[in-house]
């Protein structure tokens, strides 16, 4: 049996007529179920000022959450990381690996939307050096006793984090990336490629040989971590299982084309699709056995061994969400162990 | 309003402690203070605590939520001028949510150069961005979408993340120590959120011009009126001094070298004097009865009606802890109340 991890991220977006304690209390039981049926992790996103959506605000919903799924790896996934200050990163972040027991993943990407960029005030053009010195100076504070470092818009003057981090030298540090010179540059200063579930799987097979390329580049050693998120969604047969989801996925990608998510996709692929159009090769849809088959296939094809599956999108009722997180430990986690 | 009492726990540790265990020994105190019918759950604030660890502020305080389901979970204070609004408004939207409506905001300046660097925030520019990091949080609390354009963020028909469950929005304490930063706290403020340090006959020359900058601004004094004070509580009153004496001392060399007290009217600048002298009118000692007189005489003299007292000086062992807030809740708040 091949060894993979499967992990669950709850995007927790919802429209914004839903009763946002009655969806909390729904969310805590999803994460129980979750830990209860062995899922591995649980991932959860960052985005401010979600319009048209209400969200749960990654940092303090982890912590949260944190509590009830106590066997579960964290994935903050991922961290929009050109927005913030790296010490209160560092800080946040070496805290929550000390909470759950060194159970922590950091994912860090670049974001894309303009409402944050100007919330955060940041220029668009200097993203990628904020990213980056960002990213430094996160790793040296994990792994120095004291910092000193100048960078464009912070200066670490023998500056400490407020206690080092449990995993040693640090949590994992996955890089998201859609673009060709982002996935570049998740090879040179990620543990990990953590890849969307945006991609097409045709695009995928490209950009992962590209990946390879560009660690052979950097004269990296192939990560020990090949994370993949897809939306999935389980029914009695494929286009029951289309059906179902139709109004809430198709609800969450015209959202993300119009939020402008397409611009920074590789080249050739776009969100900006009618809903039949943009799940082919995208998403994994239909009955048990044909899930595992395509998630087998994407495990083979790209040497995926942690797969992160969300059912979750905005106005989707709790019981599907449920149920579907039951029937993919229960008839998907075996099968897909089985098969690789 | 009834005396409220609260908890502060600071939870300053050596730099080579375990984390791990001191942690799982907060989430023990949290148990208990929730457990014993204490009101509120405070923590600070700081970054780059070296030669102390720390837990950070907001991770720690969603982390206890769940173990501390009844009390009021004040982040007292939170940094704002190092902060970027939009985020400070959405975590707490969303832990005011998660907590099912029980944040206190707490936000001050803050004052030392090591975090101020850190965050990219120049000297002198603290007070503006403090103001308008204030006023975009309240405007993303309170309306629906939000256009503003401050010095150093942009909201363009930004929205908060959840609704707030409070209505309009957690209270805002304000930090301040000095005179300039209490007139602040009257004109932008829910209240004043007193601090630990300085003597009760320098407060009370602060809390009248507090009073008179609440009248310039046609305010009513706050329903709510909260002070921290380090509190060290014992059977006796030799234990409660032998318990005070060390930690005291050790922690106002910390504040010394970080730069606390350069923050504080020239008056009470002098924070690293000799135990005794620092101990009158800052920090209450004693046994119950004493702690209790205290407690009704704060409330007396400045009208204080929450009280938030630290007992976990550096180094200070947990079971000695556990003692103090079991004593406190079972001895000196019923006298209180009485009172």
């Amino acid at each position: 049996m091949g060894k993979i991890e499967f992990g669950y991220m709850t995007r927790s977006q919802y429209t914004r007529s839903e009763d946002m304690p009655a969806r909390f209390e729904e969310l805590l039981q999803q994460v129980r179920l979750l830990n209860a049926l062995g899922y591995d992790s649980f991932a959860k996103g960052n985005h401010y000022s979600s319009d048209p959506f209400y969200e749960f605000q990654q940092l303090p919903l982890l912590c949260r959450l944190m509590a009830d799924a106590p066997d579960m790896r964290l994935i903050a996934g991922i961290v929009l990381l050109a927005l913030h200050k790296p010490l209160e990163i560092a800080e946040y972040f070496a805290t929550m690996d000390v909470m759950s027991g060194g159970n922590l993943v950091f994912g860090a990407a670049l974001g894309y939307r303009d409402v944050e960029y100007k919330a955060f005030n940041i220029k668009k053009g200097t993203g990628v050096k904020r990213f980056e010195q960002n990213l430094e100076a996160i790793q040296r504070l994990w792994t120095e006793e004291r910092v000193n470092m100048k960078g464009d818009y912070f200066e670490l003057d023998n500056a400490s984090v407020s206690m080092p981090c449990v995993q040693k030298p640090h949590p994992p540090i996955w890089i998201g990336a859609n673009a060709d010179v982002a996935v570049d540059r998740a090879a040179r200063i990620g543990d990990a490629w953590y890849i969307s579930a945006h991609h097409r799987k045709d695009t995928l097979c490209r950009q992962v040989e590209f990946y390879k390329r560009c660690l052979e580049k950097y004269k990296k050693p192939l990560p020990a971590e090949w994370p993949l998120r897809r939306e999935v969604y389980i029914s009695e047969s494929r286009e029951a299982a289309i059906e179902a989801v139709r109004p809430y996925l198709g609800l969450k990608y015209s959202t993300y084309h119009a939020w402008g998510q397409s611009e920074p996709m590789p080249q050739g692929d776009t969100l900006g699709l009618e809903f039949d159009d943009l799940l082919q090769n995208r998403f994994i849809f239909g009955n048990a056995d044909q899930v595992s088959e395509e998630i087998i296939d994407y495990c083979k094809l790209l040497g995926t061994n942690n797969f992160i599956t969300s059912c979750q999108w905005p106005g989707m009722p709790h019981s599907m969400v449920m149920e579907n997180i039951e029937m993919f430990a229960k008839d998907v986690m075996p099968k897909v162990r089985q098969g690789l | 309003m009834d005396m409220q009492f609260g908890v502060m726990l600071r939870g300053l540790f050596d730099w080579d402690d375990d984390m791990k265990v001191r942690f799982n020994e907060l989430m023990e105190q949290a148990r208990l203070i929730d457990k014993l019918g204490y009101d509120c759950i405070t923590k600070g604030s700081h970054f780059s605590t070296y030669p102390h660890q720390e837990m950070t502020q907001i991770p720690f305080l969603c982390r206890i939520m769940s173990e501390a389901p009844n009390v009021r979970l004040n982040a007292g204070i939170v940094l704002l001028a190092l902060h970027n609004p939009m985020e400070v408004a959405d975590y707490f939207a969303t832990m005011d949510l998660m907590s099912g409506g029980r944040m206190i905001f707490g936000c001050a300046l803050g004052y030392r150069e090591v975090e101020y660097k850190a965050f990219g925030v120049e000297k002198g520019t603290g007070v503006t961005r403090f103001e308008e990091n204030l006023e975009a949080v309240r405007r993303l609390w309170t309306d629906e979408k939000v256009s503003m354009k401050g010095t150093t963020f942009e909201l363009e028909e930004a929205r908060i993340s959840v609704p707030l469950q409070q209505d309009p929005h957690p209270p805002i304490w304000i930090g301040a120590n000095a005179d300039v930063a209490i007139r602040r706290a009257a004109r932008l403020g829910d209240c004043w959120y007193l601090n630990p340090h300085q003597k009760v006959e320098t407060l009370l020359r602060q809390m009248d011009l507090y009073r008179e900058e609440l009248e310039n601004y046609n305010k009513s004094f706050p329903k709510e009126l909260p002070i921290r004070r380090e509190v060290f509580c014992a059977p006796t009153h030799d234990e409660a001094v032998e318990l005070a004496a060390p930690y005291i001392k050790g922690m106002y060399d910390a504040y010394k070298t970080w730069g606390q007290d350069k923050a504080m009217p020239a008056e009470d600048r002098d924070i690293t004097q000799e135990y005794a002298e620092l101990a009158r009118d800052r920090f209450i000692v004693g046994d119950p009865d004493e702690v209790a007189e205290e407690y009704v005489r704060y409330n007396k003299e400045l009208g204080v009606n929450h009280i938030i007292m630290s007992v976990q000086g550096v180094g200070m062992p947990q079971g000695q802890v556990l003692d103090t807030l079991s004593l406190v809740a079972e001895e000196v708040m019923p006298k209180v109340r009485a009172a």
